[in-house]
């Protein structure tokens, strides 16, 4: 088994993504089914100085280095959930877990 | 003469109005709801009204000739960017957003008198080959309730089979068109990445994702296209072209060599699915083509690399939806910014979703990166090249089944994201090459809609269209083949 009940807790935590104890059984069986298949790459005979992959057309086409109004039909007041004096509300950003 | 072409003559000649389309829409809508289908999400009968009144004021005012699509209902996939409808990606956490900007796509239908008719049922940020992981419910399909309609553009697809719209957007990743057109019966075109501007598409894999569009007939879809497409400055990776002319009508395959790659047709395909191809195939020879049988060696990793690609781009491209600056909050009681943080996601977020975020979280993390995405990256070159090699060794276009089977029942695969994912095998290397591709209906098999797939070079659409036209010509989709 590749990922264990740690690993779900330590990528559910990068990805700010709570996860209830009684999904992390489950999970861990869902996410080793799937990084099993696609770990036959590893297997796979990719030979030595093989570029990766960029998409879209060689060169891309920028817009003239200007600043403009953003073309908004509503304002960001109607669409915040919580929203005072022109500024998000938020709870505040405690301490993470190993800082001082 | 096809649909589109139909009732915008008929708008523009004044044989009927813009009003009586969609007041018309508006009852196929209201049966559709009816009989179950959940293929529609938001739509209005206010907003209809509004529509009709634009319409007929812009045709008043304006040329024939720069309202090519007057009075044509198009059904929306709802991660299209809206001004009066939601755009939800039918998800929780995007329940109710109504977007402050327009899809490019949805503004340039609308100026080409084209309305909205309704914003369409999908897979949660599109991810998901059943429209099965909807949070608004599961689409069923328009001929087989107990089945699905693919995904995940399977609102849009279901649509257009019912005959509510005769014509929709969806959007590509991994194959999000081509699969649910070949599971319903209709045609499905994936084009060039680039071809079609981004702009306004709730972004997911930003490599991969393509506006895309479905409709009853090649004509159809094409016209909807050559209107959709041509660069656009709001989004870079728009290719600096102009939009697609729509192809010459051809009614033959002559001087067009077509390429059938051994890795498409396994010896365990579904049965059906082989004897429509095989009926194609003999149809392909008898207007002209030269079949020719060619090899795309990395074709069995394009899963694999497309499900690593895939959940890194969406781990990426999904952070945004935080529960602070729109949508759905959640943890209001939480006194802790990363609290709300997760709260909102961990509720927010359908199974599917969270299991992607959680992959991609995984591939890209430190001491995983080389060994997953790097060598996924690596692969994608290799799965390109392939592609480039068959069609410089004088291939035009290359022809395959959609799917390796038949629309499948709801619930046979929710329980199984790998098998899931491999309904996808014939139509990720296109995606992942970035090439266009369509879905034309070429057959039946115990009455289920089977596909067969064109892929071409980078914007020969065209050329792509004309043969699937020729096609469209000669076999009858309807038809058993077994």
């Amino acid at each position: 088994m590749t990922i264990g009940k740690d690993d779900v807790l330590h990528v559910a935590k990068l990805a700010e993504l709570k996860v209830a104890d009684h999904e992390v059984g489950p999970l861990v069986h869902q996410l080793n089914g799937i990084v099993d298949f696609v770990a036959q790459l590893a297997s796979a005979d990719i030979p030595e100085g093989t570029p990766e992959f960029t998409v879209g057309p060689a060169q891309v086409t920028l817009r003239a280095d200007v600043v403009a109004p953003v073309p908004l039909n509503r304002s960001p007041e109607r669409m915040a959930p919580d929203w005072q004096d022109g500024f998000y509300v938020v709870p505040r950003l405690s301490h993470q877990e190993g800082e001082s | 003469m096809s649909a589109v072409r139909n009732i915008s003559t008929a708008v523009l000649s004044g044989r009927t109005t813009a009003r009586r389309v969609t007041e018309h829409t508006e009852h196929l809508l209201r049966r559709a709801d009816q009989r179950g289908l959940n293929a529609a999400l938001d739509w209005s009968p206010e907003y209809l009204s509004r529509e009709a009144t634009r319409i007929t004021r812009d045709a008043v005012r304006g040329s024939r000739d720069a309202m090519p699509l007057a009075g044509v209902p198009v059904a929306v996939k709802d991660n299209l960017a809206t001004l009066d409808l939601p755009t939800t990606c039918a998800s929780r956490i995007l329940d109710g957003y109504i977007s402050p900007f327009e899809a490019t796509a949805v503004t340039r239908l609308r100026a080409a008198g084209a309305f909205v008719a309704c914003k369409a049922n999908m897979d949660e940020f599109a991810m998901g080959s059943s429209t099965e992981w909807s949070a608004f419910g599961r689409v069923q399909h328009p001929d087989f309730p107990d089945r699905v309609p693919g995904g995940s553009s399977g609102g849009s697809a279901a649509l257009v089979a019912a005959g509510v719209t005769p014509v929709a957007l969806g959007s590509e990743t991994g194959g999000s068109v081509r699969q649910p057109a070949s599971f319903c019966g209709v045609v499905g075109v994936k084009p060039t990445y680039g071809r079609v501007s981004r702009y306004g598409l709730v972004a997911f894999g930003s490599s991969l994702d393509c506006i895309s569009v479905f409709g009853e007939k090649v004509d159809d879809a094409a016209r909807l296209l050559s209107i959709i497409s041509g660069h656009d400055p709001l989004d870079a990776t728009s290719a600096d072209l102009p939009p697609l002319a729509l192809p010459a009508p051809r009614t033959d395959l002559k001087g067009i060599t077509l390429g059938l790659p051994d890795e498409y047709f396994p010896a365990d395909l579904h049965p059906g699915v082989k004897a429509a191809l095989d009926q194609a195939i003999a149809q392909a020879k008898s207007l002209g083509a030269t079949i020719k049988r060619v090899s795309l060696p990395h074709a069995r990793y394009s899963v694999p690399t497309y499900y690593i690609v895939n959940p890194a781009e969406a781990a990426a491209n999904l952070a945004r939806f935080d529960g602070v600056r729109y949508g759905k909050r959640d943890g209001g009681s939480q006194v802790d910014l990363r609290g709300l943080y997760r709260a909102t996601r961990g509720t927010g977020f359908g199974p599917e979703v969270r299991r992607r975020i959680l992959i991609g979280t995984y591939v890209l993390s430190a001491g995983y990166a080389d060994q997953y995405y790097h060598q996924a990256m690596k692969m994608r070159t290799l799965i390109t090249r392939d592609f480039t090699d068959a069609f410089g060794g004088g291939v035009d276009l290359l022809l395959t089944p959609t799917t390796p089977t038949p629309a499948f029942k709801a619930g046979d695969k929710t329980d199984d994201p790998v098998a899931m994912y491999l309904a996808d095998i014939f139509v990720a290397g296109a995606s992942l090459a970035g090439l266009p591709a369509l879905s034309l209906p070429v057959g039946r098999s115990e009455g289920l809609p089977i596909g067969m797939q064109l892929i071409a070079p980078a914007f020969a659409e065209a050329k792509m269209l004309a043969a699937a036209a020729a096609f469209e010509g000669v076999l009858d989709p309807r038809r058993e083949v077994r």
